[in-house]
């Protein structure tokens, strides 16, 4: 729980977002109705797409702040550095807060890894990660405990044992999948959470429980909503600027240097330049989120905020708008050849969480994120009802198997040069 | 099986990256004991004070970082085919000392438990 003093600055930053956000919750809706639409966000099954801002803007915004929160604490008390994996995890937390992850279905995963971590004699910190982007599979637990007809009495115990057990199979799932891709899909745990989702989601079907996926995509323009990424983002870039304690142009510099790194997981950007110029780059990558959406002319709703959190804080931690960039022009090309809409949700989403790919895009250059871009609009149209919806980070699921797809092919170039054979070798 | 395996890996991991430099000679020396072990790793391609330091810096970090050691380290001695990253391998040791031996690069890492204690390593004390 030691923190030292650009860590603090970390937390502050980020307990005032979230905190703003919540009270732009209650100014949007009042108290009665934001409280009101927050309680029955607890009880809805949240399997993709469900836009909790249809439910209620107040009562979104209130929810991914305490989701947010939820995860900011658990940082804080497991001793393990707010830096750039625990920002990322907490933007996406705060975004999918608005989308899928409730207070009720995210606690149960979260028992679940701190079993694991016991199981395996490591300190909950260790696992800590695991934990907090675990939260993707939370829809099973809200959709047994809530969306099957089940008598209460039974169906909530179902659902917290279900995510519990979850919870305890994550880690092992999660370390086995990284070696597939080797680092090159940000969103590991999406991947993982999507190869255990296909589990569940074939029990479930197998039992006649699990219903066709549905889209509730909120279209309504809310000044609240619009305001939140480029209110975050200029909160970012100001901080990033005045708590380097550095010249600004040094600030600059280190945020091009950024732009270099190929953002293989994991690659904490504090650690690579030891300041805070990272949150500038977070910063911009939301700015640049933001301005494509706007560009498409779609109503900022709670999955598009999602989207663009997770963009913001990977940004520390893997995302630059230079090993980005290609992988969302692999989307955009993809979505206009195929004849589909850039401002469909399928696309829009897509083209924001692509960039869980933009280290291949770093390691093996812009034609590489191109192709992985392409590659991955084409499966994520497909893979979440394979897992029946239930991973919330479906393009994590997708951007994995794109990832080991494009790997497994460049591994096995590289390891059969023929060159490089010893002399005579037959 | 849980050491056999960690040992396993920062042996790969390590390996990997000497073999990038493409050496003539590697060797690889293990001493185990109930509460650590040190491992040295030597080669016959000698380092510039810059590499020196750089590798040092990778498998010293000055945070205790439990969250990537504890999820990412998973990756480490997994891929040889890319980049070796020693990092990775920081993390999980307690201390790392590179220099330049009379051949060329040598990388010590000692790990085990709170109780170890690397003075009573025979390697460590002839040096």
């Amino acid at each position: 729980m030691k923190c030292e003093a650009n860590e603090k600055g970390r937390y502050f930053l980020l307990g005032s977002l979230l905190l703003c956000a919540a009270v732009m919750g209650f100014l949007t809706d009042g108290i009665r109705l934001t409280i009101f639409s927050f309680l029955e966000i607890q009880t809805v099954s949240a399997r993709l797409v469900q836009d909790y801002t249809v439910l209620g803007v107040g009562g979104a915004l209130l929810n991914a702040s305490l989701v947010a929160m939820i995860g900011l604490l658990l940082v804080y008390f497991s001793s393990v550095t707010l830096a750039g994996p625990t920002i990322a995890a907490i933007f996406t937390m705060f975004g999918f807060g608005l989308f899928g992850k409730s207070v009720t279905n995210i606690s149960f995963i979260l028992v679940g890894v701190f079993i694991a971590s016991k199981i395996a004699g490591k300190s909950f910190g260790a696992y800590s990660l695991i934990a907090l982007f675990g939260t993707a599979l939370g829809p099973v637990v809200t959709l047994l405990a809530f969306d099957l007809n089940l008598p209460l009495y039974f169906s909530l115990p179902l659902g917290a044992f279900a995510g519990v057990v979850i919870g305890i199979i994550l880690p092992a799932v999660a370390g086995a999948m990284l070696s597939l891709h080797h680092g090159y899909n940000l969103y590991n745990i999406g991947f993982s959470c999507g190869f255990i989702g296909l589990f569940v989601a074939s029990l479930m079907r197998a039992m006649n429980l699990l219903g066709p996926i549905e889209v509730t995509w909120n279209t309504e323009p809310s000044t609240a909503l619009t305001l939140l990424i480029p209110l975050f983002s200029a909160a970012s870039i100001i901080y990033g600027f005045l708590s380097s304690g550095q010249k600004v142009m040094t600030s600059a510099r280190e945020v091009v240097a950024l732009q270099t790194l190929s953002g293989r997981l994991p690659t904490d950007f504090f650690d690579a330049v030891e300041s805070q110029t990272p949150w500038i780059n977070m910063g911009l990558l939301g700015l640049a989120s933001f301005a494509y959406v706007t560009l498409t002319k779609s109503s900022i709703n709670g999955p598009l905020i999602a989207g663009m959190a997770t963009v913001m804080g990977f940004g520390s931690f893997g995302k630059t708008l230079k090993n980005s960039y290609p992988v969302v022009a692999g989307v955009i090309l993809a979505t206009l050849v195929f004849g589909k809409s850039l401002s469909a949700p399928g696309p829009l989403l897509a083209a924001l969480f692509a960039t869980t790919l933009a280290p291949v895009a770093g390691q093996f250059g812009p034609a590489a994120g191109v192709i992985a871009g392409v590659i991955h609009l084409i499966v994520v149209e497909s893979s979440g009802a394979w897992h029946g919806g239930l991973d919330l980070y479906n393009n994590g699921f997708a951007g994995g198997l794109s990832a080991t797809l494009i790997i497994t092919l460049i591994h096995w170039y590289k390891t059969n040069r023929t060159k490089e054979d010893f002399i005579n070798e037959a | 099986m849980k050491r056999k395996d960690f040992l396993n890996n920062l042996i790969a991991e390590v390996t990997n990256f000497m073999l990038e430099g493409n050496p003539l000679r590697l060797v690889v020396s293990l001493h185990q004991e109930s509460d650590g072990a040190h491992l040295s790793f030597f080669d016959d391609r000698k380092r510039n004070e810059a590499e020196l330091m750089k590798i040092r810096k990778a498998l010293n970090p000055v945070h205790n970082r439990p969250e990537l050691a504890g999820y990412y380290g998973m990756m480490t001695g997994h891929d040889s085919s890319w980049d070796a990253r020693l990092k990775l391998i920081g993390w999980q040791v307690k201390h790392a000392s590179v220099n330049n031996s009379d051949s060329g690069l040598q990388i010590d890492l000692w790990l085990g438990s709170d109780a170890f204690n690397p003075a009573d390593f025979t390697i460590d004390q002839r040096r």
